[in-house]
């Protein structure tokens, strides 16, 4: 396949066929029992653009006449040209000329890549594609280099809606999770290219998955949460929460909320609300046995720490960002705590950094710390072995590699598991959960079999190596992932393969094991219900 | 011709400072961005396995400080080894390494060369007997750089020719220019060679045309070395327009960005930077932007 192919209307430019997929370990070994990915329906291919590879996660409507295809084509290239510019893109332009410019095409990135080697290597899916697309494009079409030039230095590529459409795809098909720009000796990275490739999209065509743009930064910033929780819900949500404290653990705990002057504003992902309360109820649990001075916020969008904009749209980044910022002085605490969301703590602490200044600029930090002093300090009394069974720790890109914040965690782990092991590889050299830059909760037809079959396989079998010598299912195993949206794809990935059933393998976040520990709480904390 | 050469020299030196120089500084004069490092931070007391100073409580009440010294110290190293290429990629690294080494040691000799040149405007005596023994170190270090370049650098360009065009992973996105690349290092590397071992063994020519465009007494230099001289200034000449400026932008983009952990503290210089991106006015046309305004009004 060569690169100006994707121009080419020839149908589906690439198909992913099971045996192309990299092998698994046992129990997984025998490719003829993988699971079969879901294609889309010939309703959804003639009303959506699939040539890519026949996985929709954006599934753009494909338009109406030849003048709509060209008045698209128009706008991405005003777009690319916005990109370009320092008053339109000071955000990242820096960072993106140097990977446009300097990369040699070494290839030496292709072997981090977790799409590209789960896929067997499909081409379209090399960290190095969408660059050089991206590449080819601005030499001809923004430069105009032409003719003999563009044949010499190989950049010759034909601008037209089938590759612009399969660009979006494209760029949705890489989790961002910068391992391929950690490797690379130069300091190119390609994962930001495929993150400036979605601004391209979403700041100028208004093109984005309806999961991060419409339901996720739009409702977060019309209705406080992209999970659709109002304040009012909240209310409710936090009364449940009161009970089933009651209930675990015999004793009246208040969740603080809008509690001004409290030390720490927490704000969780509020996808945990939801899909895991325990998550949020053991927040509680510890703070209240510490002793913490601590808050929820009630107002939009400051119960909800969530900011799909750090995946794919500078501006939302940073209404979102702002908003939190703002809710924490109306309520005066002294700093905020990140609960286990790796995106948030990214988004809110490093990334939104250069956005809030002045009185906006409010101390941020990660609950991993705070935790981690308790424990090792013994503020709360342990008992490590209510934790006697196997746990291993996945380490969230945004909140390790991209962060720095990775022995906290591990210090946690070796104290309270008796049975904690390491998967490999680790810390900052992780591989993706397959789930990142908004992949976790982008549910658009065949995408979800598409990020356990291909983005998250790595991870599978990272996580089945782990635990090879205790994979009975008769044994149960927790794999730790402090990061609200690298659970829901273990969730899915663990669906999709099976793998609670067929290994005992659980998961679940950092501060349930710490609970499940505390000696104050009579009953076992984590229930091994599977959900 | 020892005019033309003279002049081809000059020009190439030139321009190929005044087109790296220009290209650093519009490159520094691109906007303060956000952050966007990628860790281990090198500067960090916790790097050696990628820590940052988020792993501390109320990270901001501590002191921090930063290990410029051990950042100049890895890039160095990497100029020299290329350990992330040995590490990752042995089999490209085998035929890189000689071309980079090539590089670094065909722009040291010419540096020699110069101040060679430079000691003999002085009246310093510069051969193998000399009596002086900065004559003798330069005579020997001069043409040490100069044999071991063209050797490396011709061993690389064949090198790294071959494996672009064997190995798919390479070839795949390599140009008919890549492959230009190759074959027009490989003559400037060979003509060096050939120069020296037919031509000047002591390359006292060399010195010598060096002298000459000190003094601006061009003097009259063999065919073949004049090649070389010629391949070597269309050499300088192309190098700004290929990827050539990383060895260079390397460095700043490992500072200013993935080493850029630089948090943004109130009344900061940073902040005042900020602040003025944040009066642009921005022309994002999406539905939800609003278009037109700036920044700080979004």
């Amino acid at each position: 396949m060569k690169i100006e192919d994707i121009s080419k209307k020839t149908g589906q430019l690439v198909r992913i066929e099971p045996e192309d997929l990299m092998p698994l370990p046992y129990p997984y070994d025998d490719p003829a029992n993988d699971p079969v990915m879901k294609e889309v329906t010939q309703d959804q291919k003639d009303r959506y653009e699939a040539s890519l590879d026949g996985i929709l996660a954006i599934g753009i409507p494909k338009p109406a006449s030849r003048e709509e295809e060209e008045r698209l084509v128009r706008q991405f290239l005003s777009g690319l040209e916005k990109l370009l510019s320092q008053e339109n893109n000071w955000t990242f332009l820096q960072p993106l000329l140097h990977s446009l410019d300097y990369c040699v095409k070494c290839q030496i990135c292709n072997d981090s890549c977790p799409a590209y080697i789960a896929s067997g290597k499909k081409e379209i899916y090399r960290p190095t594609y969408r660059p050089e697309i991206l590449r080819r494009i601005i030499n001809k079409y923004i430069k105009k280099r032409g003719g003999l030039l563009s044949r010499l230095t190989g950049s010759d590529i034909e601008l037209n809606w089938t590759l612009v459409a399969r660009l979006a795809e494209l760029a949705y098909r890489c989790t961002i999770c910068r391992k391929c720009a950690q490797v690379c000796p130069l300091g190119v990275d390609n994962g930001l290219i495929s993150h400036e490739i979605r601004k391209i999209f979403s700041q100028e065509m208004g093109i984005a998955p309806r999961e991060l743009h419409e339901m996720g930064t739009v409702q977060q910033l019309k209705a406080g949460s992209s999970t659709g929780i109002t304040p009012k819900a909240l209310g409710n949500i936090v009364e449940f929460m009161e009970e089933e404290l009651e209930e675990k653990t015999g004793k009246k705990i208040k969740i603080p909320v809008d509690k001004e002057g409290a030390d720490i504003l927490l704000i969780h992902n509020a996808g945990e609300f939801l899909s895991w309360p325990e998550n949020t109820e053991a927040f509680a649990i510890i703070f209240d046995a510490a002793g913490i001075s601590w808050t929820l916020a009630s107002d939009l969008v400051g119960y909800d720490a969530v900011n799909y904009g750090v995946w794919y749209d500078d501006i939302q980044l940073a209404r979102i960002a702002v908003k939190h910022a703002e809710i924490a002085r109306k309520l005066k605490v002294k700093k905020i705590n990140v609960g286990e969301c790796g995106h948030a703590h990214k988004a809110m602490i490093v990334v939104a950094d250069r956005v809030l200044t002045g009185e906006l600029n409010v101390p941020r930090e990660s609950a991993i710390p705070i935790l981690a002093d308790l424990v090792l300090r013994d503020r709360i009394r342990l008992d490590p072995g209510r934790n006697d069974f196997p746990v291993t720790l996945h380490d969230p890109c945004n909140m390790v590699r991209l962060m720095g914040i990775v022995e906290p965690q591990r210090q946690i782990l070796r104290k309270i598991c008796l049975q904690f092991r390491e998967m490999e590889p680790r810390g900052v050299d992780n591989y993706c959960c397959g789930g990142g830059s908004g992949f976790a909760i982008m549910q658009s037809m065949n995408f979800p079999d598409w990020r356990s079959a291909v983005s998250g396989r790595i991870k599978l079998k990272q996580v089945l190596d782990a635990f090879r010598d205790v994979i009975s299912p008769d044994i149960r195993k927790y794999v730790c992932a402090p990061c609200s949206n690298c659970k829901g794809q273990f969730r899915d990935l663990f669906n999709y393969y099976n793998v609670n059933e067929k290994c005992g393998i659980f998961y679940g976040g950092l501060v349930e094991l710490v609970v499940n520990a505390m000696v104050d709480v009579e009953k076992p904390f984590i229930d091994w219900e599977w959900h | 011709m020892n005019v033309f050469l003279a002049i081809l020299t000059y020009f190439s030196y030139i321009f190929i400072v005044a087109a790296y120089g220009a290209k650093i500084v519009k490159y520094l004069r691109l906007p303060t961005h956000l952050r966007w490092e990628l860790y281990p931070v090198i500067h960090e007391e916790k790097y050696q396995y990628g820590g940052s100073y988020y792993e501390h409580l109320d990270w901001w009440t501590r002191v921090r400080t930063k290990n410029h010294a051990r950042g100049i110290a890895y890039l160095l190293k990497e100029y020299f080894i290329l350990g992330d290429y040995l590490k990752n990629y042995a089999s490209y690294w085998l035929a890189l390494y000689p071309w980079h080494i090539g590089f670094i040691l065909i722009i040291t000799f010419h540096i020699l060369c110069f101040f060679g040149a430079l000691a003999m405007v002085l009246g310093v005596n510069v051969s193998a007997g000399s009596p002086d023994a900065s004559g003798s170190v330069l005579y020997y270090a001069i043409l040490l750089t100069g044999v071991i370049s063209f050797v490396t650098g011709a061993i690389g360009s064949a090198g790294l020719f071959i494996k672009r065009m064997l190995d798919r992973n390479l070839r795949v996105y390599a140009s008919l220019l890549t492959f230009f690349i190759y074959i027009f290092t490989l003559v400037v590397f060979v003509s060096g060679f050939y120069s020296w071992y037919f031509v000047d063994p002591d390359l006292a020519e060399y010195r010598e045309f060096w002298v000459g465009l000190i003094t601006l007494h061009f003097i009259h230099v063999e065919p073949a070395t004049a090649a070389h001289i010629v391949l070597f200034d269309l050499f300088l000449i192309y190098l700004p327009f290929t990827r050539s400026l990383h060895y260079v932008t390397r460095f700043f983009v490992f500072f200013l960005i993935r080493w850029d952990d630089e948090p943004n503290v109130r009344g900061s210089e940073l902040e005042k930077r900020l602040l003025d991106l944040f009066d642009q006015k921005t022309t994002w046309s999406a539905p939800h932007i609003h278009t037109g305004k700036k920044w700080s009004e979004q």
